[in-house]
């Protein structure tokens, strides 16, 4: 079964400094082209927040050979879809198309790449400060629950850390962007010397090679990339924040901060996730929201950047049922792990379960060439998936236990997200 | 040498596209099946289908179609909830459920080692149910609590009421989940009784989407499918939805930053012959980014993170919907600017328009049966609208036949601005006297469950 996950792919280095990878798939004809930036809302400075974000939207703007509106008119017309997304390291940008139209993909991407600033006005600036805007009042300010995950960061995290601040950025620091700061922070970040490219599926190699070097060769690489300050991190004691949202139902999230991605407790720490919250069997799920009854529902998850990470327990407290109680059984159940420890068969299970989603993630050529990319960007090996597998199905009972001592013991965030006022609504 | 970059590259060469062929067979208890052989990957995914979404709701018990598809999995044959989540976790199979307005559906992956288990698991599940009373009473409760929060989105508050506006005096005029109101009054035997009168194979279709062979699979399936099916009582219950006149409907979300809107009214069958027109055409008025729509409102204006609008079918009616969120002073603006391309989609369409919309259809044909998932919810569709069973064949023919006449005639005739329905759920201090000036009509108030409220005079 795990022959499967053992792709095979090129990998060249172009001149500039760009990584390209490689990857064949014939059975369908479409291609996927996906770039990694490595650069993210953690290489903005306080005051100063939300810009790698805000280039996720001025990338799609056009650039000197294409016109504004016309970047996601030419893939659409194509056949195509795309996006981008940003996160706390990174920024990626993709689109799958018909095969026969690579080479219109690979024309976009470096054409952005390489001249965005020869388009750039403070027009298009001025209109998508609005829909960054919009999207943030969409997403996090008018949504229920919306900026849990804000005030998590920014209280885990201290002021003058890269990751304090929400990655759309502070509605303040977004009203305010300017044109100079905006090229400034593109000169710096989006060169070649700083990005990973994957072409993936229905291509030849040698002649998809000669696409990539014929449109990225060409762009000149940048400076080096100014290297990440990281302060001191680690609450001394534990911390806890209440806030007032317009929800009828209280939520709870604990928060640890734990390890890196890809650090050394990071796969034991998602195992320990599945083991807790995974299905119905889940050690939380069955005490608070089958057994007790007194969660709507709860999740757990290991959260990891390049920096650090942290591990996030969150559940919904039932109508009239307290915080502190779905807080108590919570710490009550990681104690049970601690002293008896998890069993072989939930052990088991677990890893049967994640073993299939691998094989059910090689689905969609859009997620799976993204994923070749993920770990040539930060393992520096494009074939990462049996390593990555094997860093969960390896895990024996103990290192599983283990966890709660080495990470779950230490202070932590309790966010208590509560109704701000009874509603004088009746059905 | 400096690359010349001026001109777009043109698309090289011919694809090479083989539609998966769609074979159907019955089972010996009379359920049907429809299957598409898939080999890229060892995977199987099932569909089991029944006909039994929330239009089959009975009066005053809205939401027990949700209700039983909620407790189908807690606990069947010889396994109680818990060891039947264990027993297809185990097996790395994942299952889920879920409920529209006609169909409820059960979906099974599994890796093609697992097949037979994983079958023999969803056989029990579709045939044997416990539906005990502590199961009962823990999924209602849930389900309370699940409307509960529901009603704290806007978005929710917003799609719920339009619909049920649209849809009015239909069995599809009520939400999905059901009103509080009405589940609470829900019972263990309601959900039984649900059941016997819904889940027989005559009304469940099967989709099968995999590696496997046809012989293999008719017998494994003959196995296990072993049900009989049963009489059903008569529950088809559609009614002639009686249509609003076009109005604006005000839902006031206390410290809302942004005001939902949705725009549209009561539309026609996905099997009449103006669907091929009906998507080109919304497809250049709010379909995709490059929109009329989404390049007014977004990218000219600014006003919201995104604007879509789309036919939204189920068996028996569709409706039209355009929907998005603006910030909060932009309202008013944001409604005229919507009226303004509904005025201007029926005056006039582009031939360059139309052939962009036509190639964005056309082109991405391919990458609809790209996944196992994707390939059954294909599948789905022809059973749950009872399409022709060429209809994927026909396809490309079907857009490219589509001509500029036709596509204008549904502009003029199938836009029906003297039904539009409006939507708007927002701040009423930052939102009311916004709509008061652009709006010639009544401004009816709605609490968030659609009860209007008693008039206030201004």
């Amino acid at each position: 079964m795990k022959k499967i996950l053992n792709i095979e792919y090129q990998k060249h280095t172009l001149q500039n400094g760009l990584e390209v990878v490689l990857y064949k798939d014939n059975s369908l004809p479409i291609v996927s082209v996906n770039i990694w930036y490595k650069v993210g809302s953690a290489n903005e400075i306080e005051g100063k927040t939300g810009f790698a974000h805000l280039f996720e939207h001025m990338m799609f703007q056009g650039s000197k050979n294409v016109p504004k509106e016309r970047h996601f008119r030419y893939i659409e017309e194509a056949g195509g879809n795309l996006n981008g997304s940003t996160s706390i390291d990174k920024t990626n940008y993709y689109e799958t198309v018909p095969s026969n139209s690579l080479e219109l993909a690979l024309w976009l991407e470096s054409d952005r790449m390489g001249f965005l600033l020869d388009a750039l006005t403070q027009e298009k600036l001025d209109n998508q400060k609005d829909v960054v805007m919009n999207e943030r009042r969409q997403h996090y300010d008018n949504q229920p629950y919306g900026l849990a995950w804000e005030l998590i960061f920014s209280n885990l995290f201290p002021r003058n850390h890269p990751y304090h601040w929400p990655t759309i950025g502070w509605m303040k620091d977004i009203e305010k962007f300017e044109l100079d700061d905006v090229k400034k922070f593109f000169r710096t970040y989006y060169s070649p010397n700083n990005a990973s490219l994957v072409v993936g599926g229905d291509i030849e190699y040698d002649a998809a090679l000669e696409l990539v070097k014929k449109y990225f060769e060409e762009i000149s690489s940048g400076n080096s990339i100014p290297k990440i300050q990281v302060p001191q991190t680690g609450l001394e004691e534990n911390k806890k924040i209440i806030h007032h949202d317009n929800v009828q139902l209280s939520k709870i999230y604990l928060a640890w901060e734990t390890t890196k991605l890809y650090g050394k407790d990071d796969a034991t720490l998602d195992v320990l996730a599945d083991i807790l919250t995974g299905s119905k069997n889940g050690r939380l799920f069955k005490s608070l929201v089958f057994e007790k009854q007194i969660a709507q529902d709860i999740a757990s998850f290991q959260y990891s950047g390049n920096l650090t990470g942290m591990f996030i327990i969150t559940a919904t407290a039932k109508p009239g049922v307290k915080l502190d109680e779905i807080k108590t059984e919570i710490l009550k159940e990681l104690r049970q792990i601690e002293e008896k420890g998890i069993t072989a068969s939930e052990l088991e299970r677990s890893k049967n379960a994640i073993t299939s989603s691998f094989i059910y993630s090689l689905q969609n050529l859009n997620s799976l060439v993204d994923q070749i990319n993920n770990y040539n960007t930060n393992l520096g090996e494009p074939n990462s998936f049996i390593f990555d597998l094997e860093r969960m199905t390896n895990l024996n009972i103990g290192e599983v236990n283990n966890m709660i001592e080495k990470h779950l013991n230490k202070p932590f965030i309790e966010l208590q997200i509560v109704p701000k006022e009874a509603e004088d609504e009746t059905e | 040498m400096k690359l010349n970059r001026s001109a777009a590259p043109e698309a090289k060469g011919k694809l090479e596209f083989h539609l998966p062929e769609i074979k159907q067979f019955q089972l010996n208890n009379g359920l049907k099946v429809l299957f598409v052989e898939k080999d890229n990957l060892p995977i199987i995914q099932m569909s089991l289908i029944v006909n039994a979404g929330s239009r089959f709701d009975p009066s005053g018990k809205s939401g027990l179609a949700y209700l039983t598809s909620m407790l189908i999995d807690e606990g069947a044959g010889k396994y109680s909830a818990l060891e039947l989540d264990n027993e297809i976790e185990s097996l790395g199979s994942i299952f889920g459920v879920s409920t529209d307005s006609d169909l409820i559906y059960m979906n099974m992956l599994s890796i093609k080692d697992k097949f037979e288990q994983s079958l023999e698991l969803l056989t029990t599940i579709y045939a044997s149910p416990l539906f005990t009373d502590a199961d009962f009473e823990r999924e209602k409760k849930k389900l309370l609590t699940m409307i509960i929060r529901n009603y704290d989105e806007p978005s929710y508050i917003a799609s719920t009421n339009f619909r049920n506006l649209v849809y009015n005096a239909t069995p599809y005029d009520h939400p999905i989940i059901g009103t509080l109101k009405e589940v609470e009054t829900i019972t263990n035997n309601d959900v039984k009784h649900f059941y016997r009168n819904t889940f027989s194979p005559s009304n469940s279709h099967l989709i099968v989407v995999g590696s496997i062979t046809i012989p293999v699979l008719e017998k494994k399936l003959n196995n296990y499918f072993t049900s009989a099916s049963f009489e059903l009582e008569n529950i088809n219950n559609i009614s002639t939805p009686i249509e609003n006149n076009s109005n604006i409907y005000f839902i006031h979300k206390k410290g809302a930053t942004q005001s939902e809107i949705r725009v549209g009214h009561l539309s026609n069958k996905r099997t009449d012959p103006d669907y091929f027109a009906k998507a080109i055409l919304n497809s250049i008025l709010g379909g995709q980014f490059s929109s009329r729509l989404n390049l007014n409102l977004r990218e000219d204006k600014g006003f919201t993170y995104g604007v879509s609008s789309g036919y939204y079918y189920n068996k028996n009616y569709s409706y039209f919907q355009i929907a998005t969120s603006v910030e909060s002073k932009n309202t008013g603006e944001a409604l005229e600017e919507i009226k303004k391309e509904i005025n201007g989609i029926k005056q006039s369409i582009s031939l360059e328009e139309i052939n962009f919309a036509k190639s964005y259809l056309i082109k991405r044909f391919p990458a609809m049966f790209e996944t196992y998932t994707q390939t059954a919810n294909n599948l789905t569709s022809l059973v749950h609208y009872s399409l022709d069973k060429n209809y994927f064949n026909n396809y490309i023919q079907n857009i490219e036949n589509c001509t500029k006449d036709e596509i204008e005639e549904a502009a003029r005739k199938k836009i029906k601005t003297d039904k539009m329905i409006y939507v708007v759920v927002g701040d009423e201090e930052k939102v009311l006297s916004q709509l008061r000036i652009i709006s010639d009509s009544n401004i009816i108030e709605l609490d968030k469950f659609g009860k209007v409220k008693t008039s206030k005079s201004y």
